[in-house]
């Protein structure tokens, strides 16, 4: 501290105590200004233009419409979707609720890779269409606790893995009771009934 | 050959000029991007990679809680639809009825509403724009009671008076409904749509980040 006050006096003592009178220049050095404008235009621009609200197209059937498809169990694969972003799967080997499975939204490794492998398997015994690619029919059921979000990113992962035939139905008792016990079913209960 | 002085010329440029144009810039951009309408509740939108634009539409909002609002286009639609539901639906809203000029006027201020319009609507009415949004309770859909069913008729009845639509680019119905509300109370509204013959409507999102879009393109 000393010795900067020690400095400040010998560089006074230097010009002989003169005051001279320096030419300050009126031009002030606008670079950081025009940088922070710009930062700001570059701000304004993204927020507007990310923040625009998006929207997604569904369908619903007319309720009188009878016309009535005939549609094999090995091209439904059922998908429910309940609390905590759980994805409630089955109907990937023979249609069965005796192998509800279980996974998640995640990228890669959830339902995307379940629904891109049954379009395949559905593509080799059925054949491929001229319309929809593949035959695939996806069920997607709403179970107890399942939050909108859900139902958004399943309508998404249709789009992302191209899936043509989808509808949202209402669930049956009995695949609500199987994912509360945890995915199995309950002794004695018929199957068939839900998958018929 | 005399020696050449070349001149040391400053290499500072004047960014006065360029301060200039970027503030323009920067005061256009804030003026241009419009404000965030104002809601009775926040809706927390999810994520979707779908890019579809919606204009004009008319806009379901479902909280979080599941209760519903609805949202018209422009002030004069909602003038419209408020006199519609008068008039094709006075039996069941006699409240609706015999509102004053100003209690109309200041329904048409507020964008987003949500109230049930058996109460005393006159006297929510008489209120300022903004004390009406915030006394929105929600708009009843309950089987017995569905008057968003009601709503949504009356605001095709006034776009088919203002706008004058063909049957294909009639107005859109939107539903905007909060990520973390119950799938229940969206399949509610979906049923109410369908009850009414909409059978095609948007949902709307906001734009998932490029990750998942990007990771799906790769795959294919």
């Amino acid at each position: 501290m000393a010795e900067i006050d020690t400095s400040g006096g010998g560089g006074g003592g230097k010009h002989g105590g003169k005051v001279r009178g320096k030419k300050l220049s009126t031009k002030v050095d606008l670079t950081p200004m025009v940088d922070l404008a710009f930062l700001l235009i570059t701000f304004f621009m993204l927020t507007t233009s990310l923040n625009k609200p998006k929207a997604m197209d569904l369908s619903m059937p007319k309720k009188d419409d009878t016309k009535k498809q005939d549609v094999k169990e090995s091209q439904v694969l059922n998908v429910l979707l309940g609390k905590d972003d759980v994805v409630w799967y089955y109907g990937t080997e023979e249609g069965k609720m005796t192998d509800m499975k279980q996974t998640t939204f995640a990228g890669d490794q959830g339902i995307r890779e379940v629904l891109l492998k049954k379009q395949k398997q559905v593509e080799k015994m059925h054949g491929h269409d001229k319309e929809y690619g593949d035959k695939m029919i996806v069920l997607i059921k709403m179970a107890e606790g399942a939050k909108y979000k859900d139902m958004v990113d399943i309508l998404d992962e249709m789009d992302i893995t191209k899936t043509r035939i989808y509808a949202i139905q209402d669930i049956v008792p009995i695949e609500q009771e199987t994912i509360d016990n945890n995915g199995k079913v309950k002794a004695g209960e018929e199957i068939e009934k839900v998958t018929k | 050959m005399p020696k050449v002085k070349i001149p040391r010329k400053s290499t500072s440029v004047d960014m006065t000029a360029m301060c200039d144009v970027s503030f323009l810039l920067l005061t256009f951009f804030i003026l241009t991007s419009k404000f965030k309408p104002t809601e009775p509740v926040a809706i927390d939108l999810p994520n979707s990679r779908s890019e579809i634009q919606v204009n004009d539409a008319i806009k379901i909002s479902v909280d979080k809680n599941g209760k519903a609002y609805i949202n018209y286009p422009s002030a004069t639609f909602r003038l419209k639809a408020l006199e519609k539901m008068a008039e094709y639906y006075k039996d069941k809203y006699p409240n609706l009825v015999n509102l004053t000029d100003k209690q109309k006027a200041n329904f048409a201020q507020v964008e987003t509403f949500g109230f049930n319009a058996k109460t005393n609507v006159g006297e929510l009415l008489n209120k300022k724009p903004d004390e009406i949004s915030a006394e929105s309770t929600g708009i009843p859909i309950d089987s017995a009671d569905n008057q968003l069913g009601d709503w949504v008729m009356a605001g095709r009845y006034a776009d088919v008076d203002i706008n004058h639509p063909s049957a294909r680019n009639a107005i859109r119905i939107a539903i905007k409904g909060d990520k973390n509300t119950d799938v229940k109370a969206v399949q509610e509204v979906i049923k109410t749509l369908t009850e009414k013959d909409i059978h095609t409507f948007n949902l709307i999102t906001t734009l998932a980040g490029g990750s998942s879009a990007a990771a799906a393109e790769k795959k294919e």
